[in-house]
């Protein structure tokens, strides 16, 4: 091993050391082998379900739903948390107690000290999220069950291809977890301020969740780092895409590389001259921040309209007709009833906005399938119409639902009379986007 | 001669508007003790800082020994409060590719803080941060030790420890860079000195060429009136200095003259409260840096 690697080893060593000392990163660790089996209890405990997340509707009828729905939970705001909690502070921390001039005045370059301590947060980063991972698949698999589940375009996944998919759509939320890690060193470089640190990247992932909601456009809306945690829906498709993961996978890495980038730049040139020489007006920095942050969103925002549309009527009616289809065999077989190898509906799907352009994300789309369902005396079918209201988000996913009148109720008896989720009251689904 | 442990040369350091420091040169030799002497804002901090590599030098250059033989602090020795003195030394033990850990035992007793040492370092007081300072840099088998106050907040015992160390290590070859305001300290423990005044050397120099150039009988005086005692200076014109700080004058006077003007003070009604003949590194810091 060659001096520098030494070097650099060593010093992630510390603040391995450092980080497993320090109380908030034991109360992440904690809260992340506890926090899925409790969310799992609390669910064994009531009848409800999360019914507003996807997976949500199946947290009763697999395990591997219950891991989905935490990780679906963890990319909203829990990773960004973690990230903030990790690394918001590792720099910033060393102004805090005025340690800079102990770590810099040892062997260990400056250069040394800036990859050990991004090292170590990217372990812990990894670390924390493995963690969360094996819970949340150990809390599903121990009180709900090794069930098979129910994949985003209605078709049931067996126990081994859950896990697997499970498994991969965890680790696939490694890239992002890890450009938020950056994004927090960034600004704990930056500001020198712990509590930016931790705060930045949850606020970060909130204006981009906000970002999200608005505009038809897909290239702002791919761009925004956030998306990236969401990329793994294309892998439970009944027809698996991957444009959004590759996509995502390569913006995750660009944006990790930008912010470490700034942040060593950042680090090289700062002189450590002693807190009177370097301490600027109280007010200036957090001024700079927001005013810089709020040009940032002002272009976004400005732009969400730029590149093709992620979510078009032709996009959605392509996914929730199948959607549609594989979900109602799904309902009659659950009900004990004959249906026969390759069975399909006969369907002609119509979706659009209630206001403006069929195009772009929102909650005022309505999907009318008509069913051509063959009835005695018909002919050749009886058609049928079924309205969803759709709510349409800008990662291509969608919530579908029905009325009663024609779906059944959320819970119905099966064959065996026992109470399970009616597949088509509500109906999730993703589509591919790029 | 072995080459220099520090050789400093034509240092500037500027702060925005501020020159901290002007074309400085610093020379220090191994098994030296040099004392780095200066009124607040002298640029004895920057110095040290430039010599840490904590900042970069405007201009000017610095040969040092390898980063891994250089040791001490600057201003006051800082730990992380959440962990244990042992753990704060295991971690610096790590930071130098874990090369001293085995020491860490060692030091610790030898700082005297051997039975305190997995109590967690946010309950220290000042002195005992001191002693785990000092503990932090005998970590390594310095070439060169810079040392900024290296006794502030110690007891008399700690004091007295420390002054040993730093003769035993020079002793043992390692050149000791001491940065102190404890002018008795610096002029006891030192071979060789040098004084900053706003960023700039004003005198610089061994201990023999420091006696040799130090004002014979330069005094500290305090009366009951300094502004009227002050006045009286102007008829005693064999009397130089006459500057005043902290409710002190301090003068330069041969013994006839200084006879003469104490009576004066006394015919005024002034009463002399002490007067103190300086020593000599006390008396050329005074002189050249006009603090008191």
């Amino acid at each position: 091993m060659n001096k520098r690697s030494s070097a650099v080893g060593s010093v992630f060593r510390a603040e391995r050391r450092k980080l497993m000392a320090q109380v908030p990163v034991r109360v992440l660790a904690l809260a992340c082998v506890l926090g899925p089996f409790a969310f799992a209890a609390v669910l064994k405990l009531q009848n409800g379900v999360p019914a507003d997340t996807l997976f949500g509707v199946w947290v009763h009828s697999s395990g591997f739903a219950i891991a989905l729905v935490v990780l679906g939970f963890g990319g909203s705001w829990g990773f960004p948390v973690i990230a903030g909690v990790l690394a918001g502070d590792l720099f910033s921390s060393e102004d805090r107690h005025g340690t800079w001039k102990s770590v810099l005045t040892r062997s260990a370059l400056r250069e040394d000290v800036f990859a050990g301590k991004a090292l170590a947060a990217g372990a812990f980063a990894t670390a924390l999220l493995a963690l969360a991972a094996v819970s949340s698949l150990l809390a599903g698999l121990l009180l709900t069950g090794a069930h098979p589940l129910v994949g985003l375009s209605g078709t049931q996944l067996s126990v081994g291809r859950a896990l697997g998919l499970t498994l991969v759509s965890w680790l696939v939320s490694l890239l992002p977890m890890l450009a938020f890690t950056s994004m927090a060193m960034l600004f704990s470089v930056a500001t020198r301020n712990g509590i930016i640190g931790v705060l930045g990247p949850v606020l970060v992932a909130l204006a981009m969740q906000l970002l999200a909601l608005i505009g038809s456009g897909s290239w702002v809306h791919l761009l925004l780092v956030a998306s990236a945690f969401d990329d793994w829906h294309g892998l439970l498709s009944g027809h698996p895409f991957f444009g959004p993961l590759i996509v995502g996978s390569i913006v995750s890495v660009a944006w990790a590389a930008a912010c470490l980038g700034g942040a060593w730049l950042l680090l090289r040139r700062r002189d450590f001259a002693g807190t009177p020489v370097v301490r600027r007006h109280g007010w200036v920095l957090p001024l700079r921040t927001v005013l810089g942050s709020a040009a940032v969103i002002a272009v976004l925002a400005a732009a969400v309209n730029l590149g093709p549309a992620g979510v078009t009527e032709h996009k959605l009616e392509s996914s929730i007709a199948p959607a549609f289809n594989d979900l109602t065999i799904l309902q009659q077989r659950e009900l004990a009833r004959t249906v026969p190898p390759g069975a399909k509906l006969k369907l002609l799907t119509s979706c659009k906005r209630r206001a403006g352009a069929s195009r772009g994300p929102g909650d005022d789309w309505t999907c009318t399938l008509d069913v051509f369902i063959p009835q005695p005396g018909a002919n050749p079918f009886q058609e049928t119409p079924v309205t969803y209201d759709m709510s349409v988000r800008s990662n291509g996913c969608y919530k579908a639902e029905a009325p009663p009148s024609f779906v059944g109720q959320q819970l119905m008896r099966d064959g065996r009379g026992h109470n399970v989720v009616n597949p088509l009251f509500t109906i999730y689904g993703c589509f591919d986007i790029t | 001669m072995p080459a220099a442990a520090v050789n400093a040369r034509g240092l500037v350091k500027r702060f925005e508007t501020t020159t901290a420091l002007d074309d400085v040169d610093l020379t220090v030799n191994p098994g030296e003790v040099h004392g780095l002497l200066g009124p607040n804002g002298a640029g004895k901090t920057t110095l040290l800082r430039l010599l840490f590599g904590l900042i970069a030098p405007d201009a000017g250059s610095i040969e040092l020994p390898d980063r891994d033989h250089l040791a001490g602090f600057v201003e006051s020795p800082t730990f992380y409060p959440y962990l244990s003195a042992r753990a704060n030394l295991e971690l610096l033990a790590e930071l130098d590719r874990g090369s001293a850990a085995e020491r860490v035992e060692d030091v610790l007793v030898r700082v005297g803080l051997g039975d305190r040492a997995d109590q967690r370092v946010s309950g220290y007081s000042t002195g005992m941060l001191q002693r785990l300072g000092i503990a932090g840099a005998l970590l390594r088998a310095p070439q060169l030790l810079l040392l900024d106050e290296p006794t502030a907040g110690l007891d008399p015992a700690g004091v007295r420890d420390v002054r040993a160390l730093v003769a035993e290590l020079a002793g043992e070859g390692v050149a000791v860079l001491l940065c102190s305001h404890q002018i008795d300290e610096v002029e006891e423990a030192c071979d060789s000195f040098t004084m900053l005044r706003e960023g700039v050397v004003v005198w610089s120099g061994s201990a023999a060429e420091l006696r040799a150039a130090a004002p014979a009988s330069a005094y500290r005086l305090m009366t009951s009136d300094d502004t009227r005692a002050r006045e009286l200076l102007a008829q005693h014109p064999q009397i130089r200095g006459g500057d005043e700080a902290a409710g002190e004058l301090q003068i330069e006077a041969g013994d006839r003259a200084l006879e003469q003007y104490v009576l004066a003070l006394g015919a005024a009604g002034i009463a002399v409260r002490r007067l103190e003949l300086l020593r000599p590194l006390e008396a050329m810091y005074f002189a050249l840096t006009g603090a008191a």
